[in-house]
């Protein structure tokens, strides 16, 4: 696994060679440094400043977001997109909704990957490369263009208009992504330290759980996150999936608020609610940083 | 073997019967309710002279043809950027980014107000500038509406190009710049010499990715103008949806559907290809 804090490739003489040589920073370093610091501040800024922008705006009342933007719209910011929102159109319901299903995408999957993680990376059995290849090939194939025999079969099923079969329904497009990860997981673990346990006299599934779980837990960790960030932002399983309002995801409340309210938008409301569905990603992101980048260097994540 | 077999089942169930079950639907003229009937190729035959569908096949290329150069362009620059560890890279990393962690459906919503008339930052800022008028509609009108999307979608795909370019970049061996170094090599040939080449896999891997998702298209078209004006800025998958649920043409929306999946799985294949390497020493 790559690990970011390698050292990378540097431009000609980064100020750490410098310094450890003890010897005043040549002038083109210094130079290239400030250029890099420039460049990087503006660029960030050109990827900040919208979303903080969108965080401002959802703290104007409706009367000044449908006016063009003016340095007097910050005195009077207000709380009243926020608690419209909650009382007039339940913002907290489908944001549970979300969050149910989003909770138990990530759990199932973590379960579910981790069991096939361990079985592909410990033991040989007939047929299991094929078996692999058929989980690896749900990569392959794209569940936007399955929407219509997904949506006959889960309504034979019960599972359309259901959130626990939204939930079934991300858990298997996020298996390959996790069972690939797991899988690594497990091969990266030295083989001795199971072996030991066998010894012991621990049977397969206590090997698993009281010696490897440390070892594994932040593959599962980067399964669960990635399986959370999927559902949580998803949008047009959900549209075609849930068909009565009141299983809504956060996103198609957000649609119903742009689609579904007669007359006028209401764009305050609008500006509140995809801050709030904004917030989950971000706070996850930061706090969990290095393990969705462990799953990126897996390479497999779809864009 | 008992581990494994929840995740074959659900792919079973999820994946490869809803595939071959697509097959034979595309192959009636199933509607929604009342009987269907088996129809053979007629529905692909359709397909091929139906105006709105080819276009909705052309405008999807057309989108990914204009994306796909600015999203690998702005990754590399941001890659180059922030590939060494220093002071602020971290934070410039983060920054770059946060808009894939937080989703283009999001996103895509809160665009929708900044590119109203009169009221949008958009109109407000390319005014100041003398770009745009104050009126300008950017979601009611082709052109606009799709300048506006590929921009967005450029600002919102960049970080994960930038992300895989760097995991390769950091990959390479630091001993082949340093003695890059002492024969005296430019910033530019070690670039063009070392990194490019050694670069290569990376940079087809995040192509593909990047041209798959744009093949996928959905969440910005259909939020910021629901496929307008007309059927204009309708992608494919767009077009599956309305055919099938609006439509109720659900035979013929999947025989689009398993153009679309043949396509993916190609370019797929190609990915995997790629990454063969990784999985065959890992396997085993």
């Amino acid at each position: 696994m790559t690990s970011l804090t390698t050292r990378a490739p540097g431009t000609a003489g980064t100020s750490r060679t410098s310094r450890t040589t003890a010897r005043a920073p040549r002038p083109a370093t210094r130079v290239g440094f400030a250029l890099y610091l420039i460049v990087g501040t503006l660029a960030s800024l050109v990827f900040l400043l919208p979303l903080a922008w969108a965080v401002a705006r959802s703290f104007m009342p409706d009367s000044l977001v449908t006016q063009a933007p003016s340095a007097q719209d910050f005195g009077h910011l207000t709380t009243g997109n926020y608690t419209g929102l909650i009382q007039a159109n339940d913002i907290l319901h489908y944001a549970l909704n979300s969050l149910l299903v989003a909770c138990g995408t990530a759990l199932l999957t973590a379960l579910i990957a981790t069991m096939a993680g361990y079985g592909f990376a410990r033991f040989r059995f007939p047929g299991s490369g094929v078996v692999f290849a058929l989980v690896l090939v749900t990569m392959m194939i794209p569940f936007q263009a399955l929407l219509t025999p997904l949506f006959l079969e889960m309504h034979t099923l019960g599972l359309t208009n259901n959130l626990a079969g939204l939930a079934l329904f991300y858990t298997t497009f996020n298996l390959p992504f996790g069972v690939f990860v797991m899988r690594n997981t497990f091969l990266q673990i030295p083989w001795e330290l199971s072996e030991a346990a066998a010894v012991d006299g621990a049977s397969p599934t206590r090997t698993l759980i009281s010696v490897l779980r440390p070892l594994v837990v932040p593959g599962i960790a980067t399964t669960v996150l990635y399986a959370f960030l999927f559902s949580w932002t998803e949008f047009v399983g959900a549209l075609t999936f849930l068909t009565s309002n009141n299983l809504y995801t956060l996103p198609l409340a957000l649609l119903n608020l742009e689609y579904g309210s007669v007359g006028q938008v209401n764009f305050g409301y609008l500006e509140a609610g995809a801050v709030i569905a904004m917030i989950p990603c971000v706070v996850l992101y930061l706090g969990l940083q290095r393990f969705y980048i462990r799953g990126l260097m897996a390479g497999v994540v779809k864009g | 073997m008992l581990l494994v077999a929840p995740s074959l089942a659900m792919v079973a169930v999820f994946v490869l019967f809803p595939l071959g079950f697509a097959v034979y639907i595309s192959l009636t003229n199933w509607p929604l309710i009342g009987p269907y009937h088996f129809i053979g190729g007629q529905n692909y035959s359709a397909l091929a002279g139906d105006p709105e569908f080819i276009h909705s096949v052309l405008f999807t290329l057309l989108y990914t043809a204009i994306v796909t150069g600015p999203i690998f362009a702005g990754g590399y620059g941001m890659a180059v950027l922030v590939r060494s560890n220093r002071f602020g890279s971290t934070f410039f990393r983060t920054a770059f980014f946060l808009p894939f962690i937080i989703g283009l459906a999001t996103e895509s919503f809160m665009a929708l107000l900044e590119l109203q008339p009169d009221s949008g930052a958009a109109d407000y800022l390319l005014g100041k500038v003398g770009l745009a008028h104050a009126t300008t509609a950017w979601t009611v009108n082709y052109g606009l509406a799709l300048t506006a999307i590929c921009v967005i979608v450029t600002w919102f795909a960049a970080g994960l190009t930038m992300m895989l370019l760097m995991a390769g970049m950091q990959g390479i061996p630091i001993e082949l710049y340093e003695a890059a170094d002492s024969d005296g090599a430019t910033w530019w040939q070690k670039e063009t010499r070392i990194t490019l080449p050694l670069l290569r896999r990376n940079i087809a891997l995040s192509l593909i990715i990047s041209v798959i998702g744009s093949f996928l298209a959905f969440n910005q078209f259909y939020i910021l103008t629901e496929g307008g004006p007309g059927t204009s800025t309708q992608p494919v998958v767009m077009w599956i949806y309305e055919e099938a649920f609006v439509q109720y043409h659900l035979g013929y929306a999947t025989a689009g559907a398993i153009a679309l999946v043949i396509v993916i799985a190609i370019i797929t294949a190609a990915q995997l290809y790629l990454l063969r390497d990784d999985t065959s020493a890992a396997r085993r």
